[in-house]
């Protein structure tokens, strides 16, 4: 575990969410680069990520975010339904104080470039999966936390995805992602933690 | 980016995807135009066009509209989790509710105006001091939609939160709709100081529960 004390961490963190504890004391610091999170289904690999989020509630703990809001990318697109993807994206940058400038040439990058102005209940579950991850791009802050980021994509977005992490990472952004796809991501892990049964062990 | 941005930003947002997708706003203006037709026939033109009537039943009837305006948002934000995507950022849950209440109220304004003018069409109630009734109007809105959307937030994730948000937050705003109703009552009759006096609890309602729901909602959304 890294002991870089501007990282976002968890300190002894427990999350119980409907009677059931979820987490049980986890500690775990993100410096840069990209830290896989592996577990089986209901380990609480989702949990994890929103408790560094700041969406889980800590029954115990605490949470240090030290570099601002992280970037969080759930299981679900996260867009306003009747805005198009341009503008919930553009939305989401400004909140952020960001320049939302660059927001149409990432969402071509992410072969969006004929869709980035139709709501987004229309389009397909790839391509709304796809704008979602675009964010990645339009929100350049130190934490990116992915849950499942590959689910609904094709090849080319898988591509795009690679490319868009290996920015990430050259940029010095620390990135959590849960997988279960994790063969293809090994070599570019500084740290692979197993989540079960609300604990975690580093691999 | 300050507070105030934030949340012009997310009524801005709101605003946009309602005008796209107005699911909110027809049926507000479908359910108040109904219960003021309704309203006509079923008490007769005489006695629905008596002031505490006709204010009572206008009142009453935005009460719902404001209800099934904030349901419908929560809804669309609850869609995809869009709502997480704004709880994570810093300040966002503030802004989320202010930027919902400044959102709510321009909807609800423009269904209370419709019905207002609906309600002239149909009842002929007389309008003594316009002005007054404008202003109670105002007030009345801004002053319904704190409570309601304080309670769909602390209700957010309850499956029946449907049912829950009206039984929660009609109690705590039966004060506001009795000076709803009689602040429009007096405008109605005449009476400028009896209006200019509820006007003046609208306000100080609005700005309490607007000032309560800031300092709860960063603590109580889930």
């Amino acid at each position: 575990m890294r002991r870089v004390p501007e990282n976002a961490s968890l300190h002894d963190v427990t999350v119980v969410l409907d009677d059931r504890t979820i987490l049980r004391g986890i500690s775990l610091e993100l410096g840069p680069g990209l830290t896989l999170l592996r577990g089986p289904n209901g380990a609480g690999k989702t949990t994890l990520l929103r408790a560094f989020a700041g969406l889980a509630p800590l029954a115990r703990g605490r949470r240090s975010m030290p570099g601002g809001p992280p970037l969080y990318i759930g299981h679900r697109p996260m867009l306003l339904r009747g805005l198009t993807a341009r503008e919930n994206l553009a939305f989401l940058a400004a909140f952020r104080g960001l320049v939302a400038s660059d927001v149409a040439d990432a969402l071509r990058k992410w072969g969006l470039g004929d869709e980035m102005d139709r709501p987004v209940e229309r389009l397909s579950a790839g391509q709304r999966r796809r704008a979602s991850l675009a964010r990645i791009e339009t929100e350049q802050v130190g934490l990116v936390l992915l849950d499942e980021p590959f689910a609904d994509l094709d090849a080319d977005a898988l591509v795009r995805l690679r490319a868009a992490l290996n920015t990430s990472l050259i940029r010095g952004q620390a990135v959590l992602m849960a997988t279960h796809l994790h063969h293809e991501l090994d070599q570019d892990a500084a740290h692979s933690y197993v989540l079960d049964d609300g604990a975690l062990r580093e691999l | 980016m300050n507070a105030l941005d934030r949340a012009l930003l997310i009524a801005a947002r709101e605003l946009a995807a309602e005008r796209r997708h107005p699911d909110g706003f027809v049926a507000a203006l479908t359910f108040t135009g109904l219960l003021v037709l309704m309203e006509s026939l079923a008490f007769g033109p005489g006695q629905a066009r008596q002031p505490g009537v006709a204010s009572a039943l206008f009142w009453i009837a935005i009460l719902f509209a404001a209800t099934l305006v904030a349901t419908r948002s929560f809804d669309r934000e609850l869609e995809d989790d869009a709502i997480d995507a704004v709880l994570v950022l810093d300040g966002g849950r503030e802004a989320l509710y202010a930027g919902k209440l400044v959102a709510i109220w321009v909807v609800l304004a423009i269904v209370a105006l419709a019905a207002a003018l609906l309600s002239l069409v149909l009842l002929d109630p007389g309008v003594a001091l316009p002005g007054h009734l404008v202003l109670i109007g105002v007030l009345g809105t801004l002053a319904l939609p704190p409570v309601i959307v304080l309670t769909t937030l602390l209700a957010l994730r309850v499956r029946a939160r449907v049912a829950l948000v009206p039984i929660l937050s009609f109690p705590i705003l039966i004060p506001q709709l009795v000076a709803c109703t009689q602040g429009a009552a007096a405008a109605l009759t005449g009476d400028a100081s009896a209006a200019l006096g509820w006007a003046g609890i609208l306000a100080a309602f609005a700005l309490v529960y607007g000032a309560l729901g800031l300092t709860i909602v960063p603590a109580a959304i889930e």
